[in-house]
């Protein structure tokens, strides 16, 4: 209904849009892209190619939702490419990069000086955490983010990915696993 | 190893419903033998351990605040315009006319100006500069209404000068009209009333040496003005003395 008010010219319709999913889009920007500088510039991204595509939405395809959440993947898969990330990954997948730091993750993440389990909603550990998935490969972070921080079940995220749900399964579990273990390397280089 | 087979499930099955034990929608059976795939298995227990784990820590980031302005941007970028106003009520939208737009920046020119004169110290002067200044043109007469319709052009100056001047000679004129009138009177009185009968000789002598210190000769005071040159005069004379008759011839006009 709002996709076809804002089509309609109802630029109300439009803003009702953005108030509605400009929240969710910044996230999956921000745990994706690491700063909250490049999930604003992704998110702007975002709603400007919505908003010139919007008439290409067919509702017979899929959940708007889902629709948006493809438009975002597809701007950050491109926003991975361009920059430098591609080349320092530390994914269960590949091979460690030439480029990478010689110093290992649990050094690179700031020592807390505390048990995982004692401060778990506390500011500083997310940020830990949050470091530890910029670590993960593309693949695997865009995989955990769309399950795990966005609650999507795994039809609509094998439909965003264009991947099977086995394959949507596979790399979740291997993106939960390997975070574990680059916190573990973390909290027993600090124990 | 991936394709090894343990308690009736291959490690491929076994990373396939491992979402789905940790979503605990797998039960019966299948639970069973994914459970005891998981305790022998070398590779695919520490996976479970491994994905419960991250999966807590993932569960544990909270959702982050978007920037204030970011629909703001975003509008903007979008259709140029930031349709939250278009959802105010056009009588809430404040229009400013150009009288208030030229107050504004008269008050940007004025305010600084004005933050001085605001001190005491000049405060104080200003004001008894206004007071003094209304209390001469109060006593002056002018009234500042009467200032406002002061015609300024050369012809209406020359033109009030003229006038003003032609006030002051007839002013003058009459003056002098009241002056003249009001000395024939105070001659007239002076012809019609007799004259006023002197003082005690003592008296007058008094204040004669009071009053004179001119040191000059003393003047008759007390001359009748009723009395020509051709009266006949009676001079005093001793107990005895010869008469003698005057006649004096009075010359009418």
């Amino acid at each position: 209904m709002l996709v076809r008010r804002c089509l309609a010219g109802d630029a109300v319709a439009w803003e009702e849009i953005v108030q509605k999913y400009n929240r969710r889009i910044y996230n999956i920007c921000y745990r994706f892209a690491g700063s909250g500088e490049d999930a604003q510039d992704l998110t702007q991204e975002v709603f400007i190619k919505m908003y010139r595509t919007l008439k290409t939405y067919d509702v017979e395809r899929g959940a708007f939702m889902t629709w948006v959440t493809t438009i975002t993947r597809n701007l950050l898969v491109d926003h991975f490419r361009k920059s430098k990330q591609d080349r320092v990954t530390d994914s269960m997948d590949t091979a460690p990069s030439e480029h990478e730091d010689a110093m290992p993750l649990s050094e690179q993440i700031p020592d807390k000086g505390a048990p995982p389990d004692a401060h778990v909603q506390s500011r500083e550990t997310g940020e830990t955490v949050h470091r530890a998935l910029q670590k993960l490969s593309p693949e695997l972070r865009e995989a955990v983010i769309l399950r795990d921080l966005q609650d999507m079940d795994y039809r609509e995220i094998a439909a965003v990915l264009k991947v099977p749900e086995g394959t949507v399964k596979s790399r979740i579990n291997r993106g939960r696993a390997e975070l574990a273990r680059l916190l573990q390397r973390t909290y027993r280089q600090v124990m | 190893m991936p394709g090894e087979s343990k308690n009736g499930m291959q490690c491929a099955e076994f990373d396939l419903l491992l979402s789905e034990v940790l979503d605990e929608t797998l039960s019966g059976d299948k639970l069973e033998k994914f459970q005891a795939h998981g305790r022998v298995c070398p590779v695919c227990g520490p996976l479970l351990a491994e994905a419960k784990e991250g999966r807590h820590w993932l569960k544990s980031l909270q959702e982050v605040e978007p920037p204030a302005n970011l629909v703001h941007n975003i509008l903007v970028a979008t259709t140029g315009v930031d349709t939250v106003r278009l959802r105010q009520p056009a009588s809430a939208q404040p229009q400013i006319s150009r009288a208030e737009r030229m107050r504004e920046w008269a008050g940007t020119l004025v305010s600084p100006v004005w933050a001085v004169a605001r001190q005491p110290r000049f405060a104080m002067s200003f004001g008894m500069a206004f007071f003094s200044l209304s209390l001469a043109l109060s006593m002056a007469g002018v009234k500042l209404s009467d200032v406002q319709h002061v015609d300024l052009r050369p012809s209406a100056v020359k033109r009030t000068y003229y006038e003003t001047s032609g006030r002051v000679v007839k002013y003058y004129e009459n003056i002098r009209f009241v002056y003249e009138i009001e000395s024939r009177v105070r001659e007239f009185k002076r012809a019609t009333t007799p004259a006023e009968p002197g003082p005690a000789p003592e008296e007058r002598k008094e204040r004669k040496n009071n009053n004179n210190t001119s040191g000059q000769p003393e003047q008759k005071q007390e001359r009748n003005y009723s009395q020509g040159g051709t009266q006949p005069v009676l001079a005093s004379a001793p107990n005895d003395p010869p008469v003698v008759t005057v006649t004096t011839y009075r010359r009418f006009v």
